[in-house]
């Protein structure tokens, strides 16, 4: 089999703009580095409250509470036009308020390492009632609580690191070793946390794909996140810790990483797994990364608009055989940005567009849309990064006017045509492609759009290992039913036998 | 040899727009020099 089924997906936003405050890469180094400086002072006063997080139309489009359509429609700047009647839960997912989070932090933590004070989880608890994918299993896990000088006691003198809402504590992440840096607070916040994300996604792709927890077979994690000790940084495995809080307990997992290639490699991993007959279906999923939230705070703050990047993103998406009923993600026709592809934007583009289709007699005008990179606009312009989207948009039309297939004046038409406007946190692997899987797959059933391209780009050289940077790309399109199992019959196999034998004797003679 | 003959280079490039090897390649024949050339992901 070379496709396989994409029976459901999840997308979810966790709002986080106290863990961004502190524990955000930007504002946490330059606090240990240069003390409280005026950005600091500042940042504060930017901070989006949870009710303009969910009125932001790029975060209803993350979790389906909107169209991509209507996301067009809606007027720009996005954070000056809020929508007014948004709501917390999309088609796909939510958006969760931060002292619910902290609760499904603590509900994530198997080791004691989250303390919440007792009239805090109390609070928590009764909120996280009310969310239809939170069971009764999952909130018996909450803790009752801690008493307020133990926690302030755990911070002063243990290293703890304190947790906030409203500025006052509710709560602290100890430390997991005296000396391994490993299992510090810091590290262990940003492990559970994408962890606490990814489980939220898994619960809402459960009840969007009405499939049992007990039903998963295997589970591939795909965040850029690295649990493990002083003898392993990057062990793992988040996959199966998710699996586990789920209630998934027939299935195990792992995780594949790859920056922000990450998640289009995953999906190829578990689509082979489950092509293969390997495994009876595939959730590949991811949490978000608490150091990426403010990252271009600084501009934000600078240029007096609202600090943006105050949400966790996670994602979760089931596959499973293709029986012709759901869309299908494609394994014959990848896109590869191989080791000696080289750099250049005509090289890397060519491999993960150009050169699939060609595997499949295609022309770009046969692709509905190219998602890649769906970086909201608004974060990043301000921050001198660009429009992203847009940029892999004119480099794929830019390819097509090369290759013959548009004319260069058809250039713009065609990147408004097939091009997506960016609607994901600047949270790394988050916005790599697969936010799109959701909407496009509910297009082709629709019959609005018939085959499109996901397309994932990571930074491998952030990482000082090579100088290289990867990319892979998948079609997704309708199943066309042939591949459907036990579609082939007996007789059709005993045809294609005699057919080979009969042709074997043609050449003998 | 160009106009950036003896010239020394400094190539900062972004991995979705022009990245740092893409530059020294373009750069390999113009007689200047590439003293440091890297990329950088600001997403």
């Amino acid at each position: 089999m070379s496709s396989v089924g994409i029976k459901g997906y999840a997308y979810c936003l966790n709002h986080t703009p106290e863990l961004g405050l502190h524990y955000g890469n930007t504002p946490y180094i330059e606090r240990m580095t240069r003390g409280e400086t005026e950005f600091l002072s500042e940042l504060p006063k930017h901070l989006q409250a949870y009710g303009e997080a969910v009125s932001y139309a790029p975060n209803q489009a993350y979790i389906g509470g909107i169209t991509l359509d209507e996301y067009e429609a809606q007027p720009q700047p996005w954070y000056e036009n809020r929508m007014a009647d948004a709501m917390r839960y999309g088609k796909y997912g939510e958006i969760m308020p931060e002292d619910e989070f902290l609760g499904l932090i603590d509900i994530c933590d198997v080791f004691d390492l989250i303390w919440l004070e007792k009239g805090f989880a109390s609070l928590v608890k009764e909120k996280l009632v009310q969310d239809p994918v939170i069971s009764e299993t999952i909130l018996a896990r909450l803790e009752t609580g801690h008493d307020q000088e133990d926690i302030d006691s755990e911070i002063k003198d243990h290293k703890a690191m304190p947790l906030y809402i409203d500025g006052n504590v509710v709560g602290c992440v100890r430390s997991g070793h005296e000396v391994d840096e490993c299992l510090f607070p810091y590290v262990l916040l940003e492990n559970i946390a994408s962890k606490a994300g990814g489980v939220l996604s898994v619960l809402h792709l459960l009840k969007n794909s009405a499939i049992s927890p007990q039903e998963i077979d295997f589970v591939i994690e795909c965040s850029e996140e690295g649990a493990g000790d002083m003898n392993q940084r990057a062990g793992g495995n988040f996959a199966k810790a998710i699996a586990e809080i789920a209630g998934c307990v027939n299935a195990s997992g792992c995780d594949v990483r790859g920056f922000c290639a990450g998640p289009v490699n995953a999906m190829i991993a578990a689509a082979s797994q489950v092509a293969s007959g390997a495994r009876k279906n595939c959730i590949v999923v991811a949490g978000g990364a608490i150091p990426k939230l403010y990252m271009n705070g600084r501009d934000h703050v600078k240029k007096g608009l609202p600090a943006l990047e105050d949400c966790l993103g996670n994602f979760a998406i089931l596959l499973v055989p293709d029986n012709g009923e759901y869309p299908v993600m494609r394994l014959d026709a990848l896109g590869k940005h191989s080791v000696g592809t080289g750099a250049s934007p005509q090289a890397v583009t060519s491999a993960l567009t150009w050169e699939p289709l060609q595997k499949l007699g295609l022309s770009f005008q046969d692709v509905n849309k190219y998602a890649a990179e769906l970086h909201t606009p608004e974060i990043t312009l301000p921050a001198g990064a660009g429009d992203v989207p847009l940029a892999n948009a004119k480099m794929i039309a830019a390819l097509a006017v090369m290759k013959k297939q548009i004319e260069k004046k058809d250039m713009m038409a065609f990147v408004k045509e097939k091009g997506l406007t960016g609607f994901a946190h600047t949270q790394g692997h988050i916005p790599s492609g697969v936010p799109f899987v959701g909407h496009a797959c509910d297009a082709i059933r629709d019959g609005k759009m018939k085959r499109v391209m996901i397309i994932g780009k990571g930074s491998l050289f952030l990482a000082r290992l090579t100088n290289l940077s990867d990319g892979a790309s998948f079609f997704i399109e309708k199943s066309s039913g042939t591949e459907a199992v036990g579609a082939i019959s007996k007789d059709e196999i005993k045809n294609m036998i005699l057919e080979v034998l009969s042709e074997i004797s043609e050449s003998l003679k | 040899m160009g106009k950036l003959a003896g010239k020394k280079l400094l190539l900062l490039g972004e991995r979705d727009g022009v990245p740092g090897p893409a530059m020294e390649s373009v750069f390999q024949n113009s007689g200047a020099e590439v003293i440091f050339s890297v990329t950088e992901c600001f997403v």
